[in-house]
């Protein structure tokens, strides 16, 4: 998508020759009467029928439920009462809401920021090392990329063990932090979402890794060059060359992240023997335990959609800085 | 550049989804079969009963029915509740449901089960079926499922490490502390050494010393329920455990008792809090340690009154016939077998569970007495259409490790436990 966008930039402004020619084309069709104007929307039609019935519906349906008591008697019988906005006040009345939507913001904001750090690092890396060093570290890269994430959950969750951890064996022998051989790291919240975090992080790097190495392959040398023969240093030419030409792509990789980040559920919810304690919450997982654990499917859904509403505010932003530079590019 | 604004709705198609599927999961409904040909559909839990006895059941089944076909599936525990939720809310779900004793009253109170009281006097042995079960099974006076099975903790013990270190199963709490400390003492050498090792989650485990401290979860007067955990006798029971855990556990305090048995098995502890089929998987050859076999004893949990045993939680399985179902009479014939004399006595005597009747407590031999006499002295958990809502919510687990690890004191822990069981039961 994002070599997209670039492509897209470049061929606009390499082709203004054909301008004149194109505008001659233009106007052609529309002279063959009104039956070609629906062709378009014939065409969009299965595409939009499909969106519609994987996004509009369910979301509505969750909007719909989330104004509703629908406990499990409802569930059965589907059937649920209206109660107005309830839910919302509710929730908005639970200390434990406002907290676990502040762990989720804080721990979007350190994975996402943690995620685009050694991703841009690897990528520069990429771009330096010799051919084969470069494959190796983007054969690295997919192999994470390629594992199930249940399966790499239960793998960290072995090297955290509290008994058998391989983690903690290591720790100890390196002699640095005393003796760590029954070192809890879930009895204190902060190293829990630590060990959290470099699982996250870990499975986030190749995605965002790869893209960012793509880009960069795009930025041309003599650009590079023109700047490094000005006096440029690599850290000037990195802020001032480098990063401007990725921002798109930045901003795009940044708004996935925050998507992903900010409802990361698989990674806890395994790690935590699917019975995370409360301290652990994130909003997905709130949102699960609500509707699934207490069978208050309502309140479940009154949280998804803060949920979402949350993350269209947080994604607006940068939705709006990508539409923005692409408008600028073309 | 069309995708780009689908993308903040794509999250929310991920959450959105997850309700629909529920909400949508009555799919198509089945083709009109007549009764007589099914077919059965039967959900069981893993481990409970042995492959032998559900071709036993039906093969006689078959012999009554020849043209019903039966599918009996088996389940995994682990969020099982989602799946049955689930299940109960489509139009067409299984006809009979295995489900644990703490469950049944959700369901039964939301009208997914058949009231079966009518039938109650058709089941084997339902005069003599255990108390606990039974109650399980009844709400509002109306019998909603049979009583399946039933297991009752005990303590498991290393016979060579006792005797290694002098000691002898004890009979009162504070016997259990004392030996435990000998046991500590005999093994210093070993820094992984537990006496008593104990998961901070495992709350099955818990209930004992509240229960024979005279505490108790929850307790009603007048329709309401009020928690209790934070009652002077209830703390008094988990000042007791803690200082148990404190001294004699190595184990993870904010970690479950999924584990303990390949714990137990590997060979740094002499005592654990278990359930009979338990000493099945410490001996398994695969995941366990065969060599323990000979090794194993049993002693009911004491009480605090030296000679007397504390009451233990009867956990168990019990059989609902879905309100849905459309094969009411063949599913009831069929929860009558599996529950009946012939292959009750098989689930004992091949499965090793506690079977469903006092009539058959005399079939557990060896080790697997220990653990028949416990379930004569045990407690239920509060009998309410929200208990699993509690169950669910970690509630008592989280206690626990907030106590075990220090993170609140006894009396704030089981006052903010106590304030939410209040709160949840009566929602």
């Amino acid at each position: 998508m994002g070599t997209a966008v670039k492509a897209d930039a470049e061929s606009a402004a390499a082709t203004p020759s054909l301008e004149p020619a194109l505008a001659r084309r233009r106007p052609r069709p529309s002279r063959r009467g009104p039956g070609r104007r629906t062709l378009p929307y014939t065409l969009i039609a299965p595409a939009a029928i499909v969106i519609f019935g994987v996004l509009a519906y369910p979301l509505g349906m969750l909007a719909w439920i989330s104004f509703q008591h629908y406990g499990l008697k409802e569930l059965i019988a589907h059937q649920g009462d209206w109660v107005g906005l309830q839910n919302y006040t509710t929730l908005l009345a639970d200390p434990l809401f406002l907290r676990v939507v502040l762990v989720s913001v804080v721990f979007t904001l350190v994975n996402v920021g943690l995620t685009l750090l050694f991703s841009t690092l690897i990528a520069l890396l990429m771009s330096k090392v010799s051919r084969v060093i470069r494959v190796l570290l983007a054969s690295g890269l997919i192999f994470v990329w390629a594992t199930p994430v249940i399966v790499a959950v239960d793998i960290w969750q072995w090297m955290f063990d509290y008994e058998f951890g391989v983690v903690n064996y290591l720790l100890t022998q390196m002699r640095v932090f005393g003796s760590l051989i029954h070192h809890n790291w879930f009895e204190n919240t902060v190293q829990g979402f630590s060990v959290i975090t470099v699982i996250v992080v870990w499975g986030a790097i190749p995605f965002v890794a790869i893209t960012l190495y793509a880009a960069l392959s795009q930025v041309p040398d003599d650009v590079l060059e023109a700047a490094e023969v000005d006096g440029a240093n690599p850290w000037q030419v990195f802020w001032g060359v480098t990063a401007p030409m990725l921002k798109p792509i930045f901003l795009i990789v940044t708004s996935l992240s925050t998507i992903w980040d900010f409802q990361v559920f698989n990674q806890i919810y395994v790690l935590l023997n699917q019975r995370p304690s409360s301290n652990f919450f994130t909003i997905a997982i709130y949102s699960y335990r609500e509707s699934f654990g207490v069978t208050q499917y309502g309140l479940g859904a009154a949280i998804a959609v803060v949920m979402v509403l949350v993350l269209i505010a947080v994604t607006y932003f940068y939705v709006r800085q990508t539409l923005q530079t692409v408008d600028l590019a073309t | 550049m069309h995708m780009r604004p689908t993308k903040p709705l794509l999250t929310a198609l991920g959450a959105a989804l997850v309700l629909v599927a529920a909400a949508c999961s009555s799919g198509a409904s089945n083709t009109n079969t007549p009764a007589e040909t099914g077919p059965l559909t039967i959900w069981l839990m893993n481990g409970s009963a042995p492959q032998s006895v559900i071709d036993g059941v039906n093969a006689d089944f078959k012999a009554k029915h020849p043209n019903v076909t039966v599918n009996v599936e088996i389940q995994q525990w682990s969020d099982v509740g989602t799946k049955l939720d689930t299940a109960f809310a489509g139009s067409n779900p299984p006809d009979v449901m295995e489900l644990g004793n703490t469950l049944v009253a959700k369901y039964a109170a939301a009208g997914a089960l058949q009231n079966i009281s009518g039938k109650k006097s058709g089941y084997d042995n339902s005069g003599t079926w255990l108390q606990s079960l039974t109650d399980s099974c009844t709400l509002n006076s109306k019998l909603y499922c049979v009583p399946y099975y039933a297991g009752s903790r005990a303590v498991i013990y290393r016979k060579d490490l006792f005797a290694a270190a002098g000691v002898q199963p004890p009979d009162s709490l504070d016997g259990l502390l004392s030996v435990g400390q000998k046991l500590m003492a005999a093994n210093s050498s070993d820094p992984n050494f537990s006496a008593l090792y104990y998961p901070g989650k495992y709350w099955y485990a818990a209930l004992p010393f509240v229960w024979d401290f005279g505490g108790d979860i929850a307790t009603q007067s007048g329709g309401k329920w009020s928690g209790a955990l934070n009652s002077s006798n209830s703390q008094q029971g988990l000042t007791t455990l803690n200082k148990l855990v404190t001294t004699l556990s190595k184990a993870d305090k904010t970690g479950d008792e999924a584990k303990q048995d390949a714990s137990f098995a590997q060979g740094h502890i002499a005592m654990i809090v278990a359930n009979g089929w338990e000493v099945g998987v410490i001996t398994d050859p695969k995941g366990g340690d065969p060599n323990l076999k000979d090794k194993l004893g049993a002693f009911p949990i004491p009480s605090h009154n030296a000679g007397q045993t504390a009451p233990v939680f009867l956990g168990g399985s019990d059989l609902g016939i879905a309100a849905k179902s459309k094969n009411q009479a063949l599913a009831n014939e069929w929860v009558g077998l599996l529950t009946g004399n012939k292959h009750m006595n098989e689930m004992a005597t091949v499965g090793g569970v506690i079977p469903n009747s006092t009539s058959m407590l005399s079939l557990g031999t060896g080790i697997n007495a220990v653990f028949y006499g416990a379930a004569k002295n045990s407690r239920f958990v509060p009998n309410s259409p929200n208990w699993a809502s509690v169950e669910n919510a970690n509630i008592i687990p989280d206690m626990l490790v907030s106590i075990f690890t220090g993170k609140a004191s006894i009396a704030d822990a089981t006052k903010a436990a106590s304030d939410k069981i209040t709160t949840t039961l009566n929602g």
